[in-house]
């Protein structure tokens, strides 16, 4: 679960000296090669450099259920989630930047790190992961999902008022 | 003894050109660059602007006039001279109704959505004219260079261009000959050039304002690698439209005095969208400016003054949207203003002194401006082009993708297949099924854009997936890859998993032409295009003869004294043949005339150069030299 950014963002300039098609162009076979790696590279990275993705696919790889799966949330997340939900409803419908809604994004960004850090501790030896902490795991990942929706939400509504 | 008369006589050997064009295809203008003597550098004419302007003229008879010369044209017969080409490229009839709003053009639709210009009762699409404009430039450019110049090319697009647009200039310079090693983002193109000789880690916004897009690019500098964090931008939006502002002013005004009949008229309008350019331009050197029209055989001799603080008011909502994008931008990147190294100034709107003030002020730092902001990004596209013939391996481009590609759902909505943002080449892989039972065959609809609805999105092409073995619905496996290449262009593969079999698809592109449609427009241009090649080889050499001749006659004096005398009369008679032969216009002929002229002048030219070596040691001991 742990990954140091500094070092993923090396390797992924690394490996793009290496496939990308710039550097393959003269045979077309040999191009179409260094698409297919190259594409493979720049996903593989998008997935381990975004800490939520990087969880779905941990989780996944060691036989874990996928969201489509397992889509509920954690217990007392929902209630929370049903007030959140009735002020992101009032952000979005008052289209105005508020002192409420930028401390609802703190709320959110703090839930998020708080439910990571949980899917961590869960996950902190993945090969001994049981059936159960995988479960945990998923559902505790669909909050965040939830949370990253709400957080683009109200992303979108700052974008828009020009704040 | 001047340098050019002996350079004349002695042909320099020059290499054969092995590299390849940066083309930057304007909204406004266009030029071409390529690397030279370890750097890139703008090919241009001596004593020329290296600015093509992107117009073509179209006279009741004879070829189509590209460049200044058409420019000239615009008022005299403003429907025969089409502007702002770049606008329509890759569009349909609906989406440029702003555009022909402006622009006094006849306008019509293909059945599959390709938008024509009429000129003289032909149809032209936006390909075929930028096919022309890049002709041009690829012409300037072997001038600039002395010799053909290299027909492999890397052409800049606005980073924001969808998937049609960029089709679009693929086909423009597949009909101008030109094979198109990389479409590059015009901003991402930029950072090439100003961050060539840095190599340090930052984090870079590109914020280019050209003649009728914007576009703003954020990305990081990293160890040789130009990575692309995002970009946003608008097609709308541009130099083009500050002018507009200007135009609306001076239509109200000039309406109120001479009536409104006057604004519908064709020659007007593009005289007071040249007067209103004039006036925007000089406003960004002078605190004052005037918008000056004088048409005599309309009867309106108008000026109107104003300064910087009433334009900048006229267009304040213009740079707010450019504004807006940034924030998109960043917001994307996952930066803060404070997060941004450097700033860096692009497009030739980018001289408006209040667009400049207020980047500054809301990035909170002064933003480069040493290079040329129109030649930038066609420098940028030089280096492209040099890594990808090879010649340098030390530079990497990752571009992104700059709108999300999603298939249209049951009910309208759009399901997201691969997101903005996603660093080139990309792919994903969907899985679907079939619906009812043995059914062999399932439509798609693929859309871009980031709007809910499918509607609401610029529609790429609805795809038929064939061969499905017959099975009970919901049962078939079908995996659809989506793949974008390091150009930005998509290409859809199909399989049906549960048998194995690879199921086919049919493509119906919405817009763009069909390769039949390249080919047919390629062999007719090809007809004329080995006459046209011959004149023009015919003209360059009358050039020729025509400078050798006037050098050697310059020398004649000196060729009396120092030459022996069969040598001077074989000069003598070669002259008398070389400007009898540049009476004709058979390029064989002059060939061979040159090449004797320059045989026989040979002698003469050993003699000039023996005269220089002497002048030059004249009165210096041996050693002084």
């Amino acid at each position: 679960m742990t990954m140091d950014p500094t070092s993923l963002k090396k390797r992924l300039l690394q490996g793009s000296r290496l496939v990308h098609p710039d550097f393959h162009g003269a045979d077309p076979a040999a191009r179409a090669l260094a698409e297919v790696h190259s594409a493979r590279l720049n996903r593989a990275y998008e997935t381990l450099a975004d800490d939520a993705r990087r969880a779905d696919a941990l989780v996944l790889l060691l036989g874990g259920p996928s969201e489509t799966v397992a889509r509920e949330m954690p217990r007392e997340f929902l209630v929370e989630v049903l007030e959140w939900n009735e002020a992101l409803e009032e952000a979005r419908t008052s289209k105005a930047w508020s002192p409420a809604v930028a401390q609802l994004q703190n709320e959110l960004r703090t839930r998020r790190a708080d439910e990571l850090a949980a899917v961590h501790t869960l996950l902190s030896n993945p090969l001994d992961s049981s059936p159960t902490q995988l479960a945990q795991a998923r559902a505790r990942l669909n909050a965040v999902r939830y949370l990253d929706r709400a957080l683009n939400d109200i992303e979108t509504l700052r974008l828009a008022c020009g704040t | 003894m001047g340098y050019i008369e002996l350079n004349v006589l002695n042909q320099p050997v020059v290499p054969k050109q092995t590299g390849a064009l940066g083309i930057d295809l304007g909204t406004t203008h266009s030029l071409a660059a390529i690397w030279k003597d370890g750097r890139p550098q703008v090919l241009r004419v001596e004593g020329e602007s290296a600015l093509v302007p992107s117009v073509v003229h179209f006279p009741r008879e004879g070829a189509p006039i590209v460049g200044r010369a058409a420019r000239e044209q615009a008022v005299v017969a403003p429907k025969d001279t089409l502007f702002s080409i770049k606008r329509f490229m890759g569009r349909g009839l609906k989406d440029v109704q702003q555009e022909l709003a402006l622009l006094p053009y006849a306008a019509s639709e293909t059945e599959r959505g390709l938008i024509q210009l009429e000129v003289h009762g032909k149809k032209y699409t936006p390909e075929q004219l930028s096919a022309l404009v890049l002709k041009k430039v690829h012409e300037t450019a072997s001038r600039a260079l002395g010799e053909t110049a290299p027909t492999s090319v890397v052409i800049t697009v606005p980073a924001y261009f969808d998937d049609t647009q960029r089709q679009a200039t693929r086909d423009a310079a597949r009909l101008a000959g030109l094979e198109v090693l990389r479409i590059v983002n015009e901003p991402t193109a930029a950072s090439l050039a100003y961050g060539l000789d840095q190599r340090d880690k930052g984090n870079v916004v590109v914020y280019d304002l050209g003649g009728g897009t914007f576009d703003v690019t954020a990305l990081t500098i990293e160890e040789g690698v130009f990575r692309v964090l995002s970009t946003a931008g608008d097609t709308h939006l541009g130099g083009d439209d500050f002018d507009a502002a200007l135009m609306d002013l001076a239509k109200r005004e000039i309406a109120a005095q001479h009536g409104v009949e006057v604004l519908a008229d064709a020659g007007f309008q593009q005289a007071l969208r040249l007067a209103c350019e004039r006036c925007k331009i000089e406003l960004s050197s002078a605190p004052r400016a005037e918008i000056h029209l004088m048409l005599p055989e309309r009867r309106i001799a108008w000026r109107r003054e104003l300064d910087r603080a009433e334009f900048e008011t006229l267009t304040k909502s213009l740079v707010d949207r450019t504004l807006a994008a940034c924030a998109q931008a960043l917001s994307d990147a996952k930066l803060t203003t404070s997060a941004i190294d450097e700033v860096v100034l692009v497009g030739g709107s980018s001289r408006i002194p209040a667009v400049r003030a207020r980047v500054e002020q809301y990035f909170g730092r002064k933003p480069h401006t040493e290079l040329n902001p129109d030649e930038v990004v066609a420098l940028g596209a030089a280096v492209q082009a040099h890594i990808l013939v090879g010649g340098k391996r030390d530079v990497l481009l990752l571009d992104v993708t700059p709108l999300s590609l999603g298939i249209e759902t049951m009910g309208g909505a759009v399901s997201k297949i691969i997101q903005r943002n996603s660093t080139v080449p990309c792919s994903a892989t969907e899985g679907f099924t079939t619906y009812a039972d043995n059914q062999t065959a399932i439509d798609f609809h693929i859309v871009q854009g980031e709007r809910e609805l499918a509607t609401d999105c610029r529609s790429l092409g609805r795809f038929k997936l064939r061969g499905i073995p017959p099975m009970p619905a919901g049962m078939a496996r079908v995996g659809v890859r989506f793949h974008i290449d390091a150009d930005g262009v998509l290409t859809v593969s199909a399989k049906e998993e549960t048998s194995g079999a690879t199921a086919s698809i049919d493509v119906q592109p919405m817009h763009g032409l069909t390769d039949a449609e390249v080919e047919g427009m390629l062999a007719s241009s090809f007809e004329h295009a080995k006459d046209d090649f011959e004149a023009r080889r015919a003209a360059d050499l009358v050039i020729e003869i025509g400078t050798m001749v006037q050098a050697v006659e310059k020398n004649m004096n000196a060729a009396r004294a120092g030459l022996d005398k069969e040598s001077l009369l074989d000069l003598e008679d070669a002259l008398a043949k070389a400007k009898q032969a540049t009476q004709g216009r058979d390029a064989k002929a002059l060939q061979k005339a040159r090449d004797e002229f320059e045989r026989t002048s040979l002698p003469l030219a050993a003699l000039l150069m023996n005269n220089v070596a002497q002048k030059a040691l004249m009165g210096r001991s041996l050693g002084e030299v």
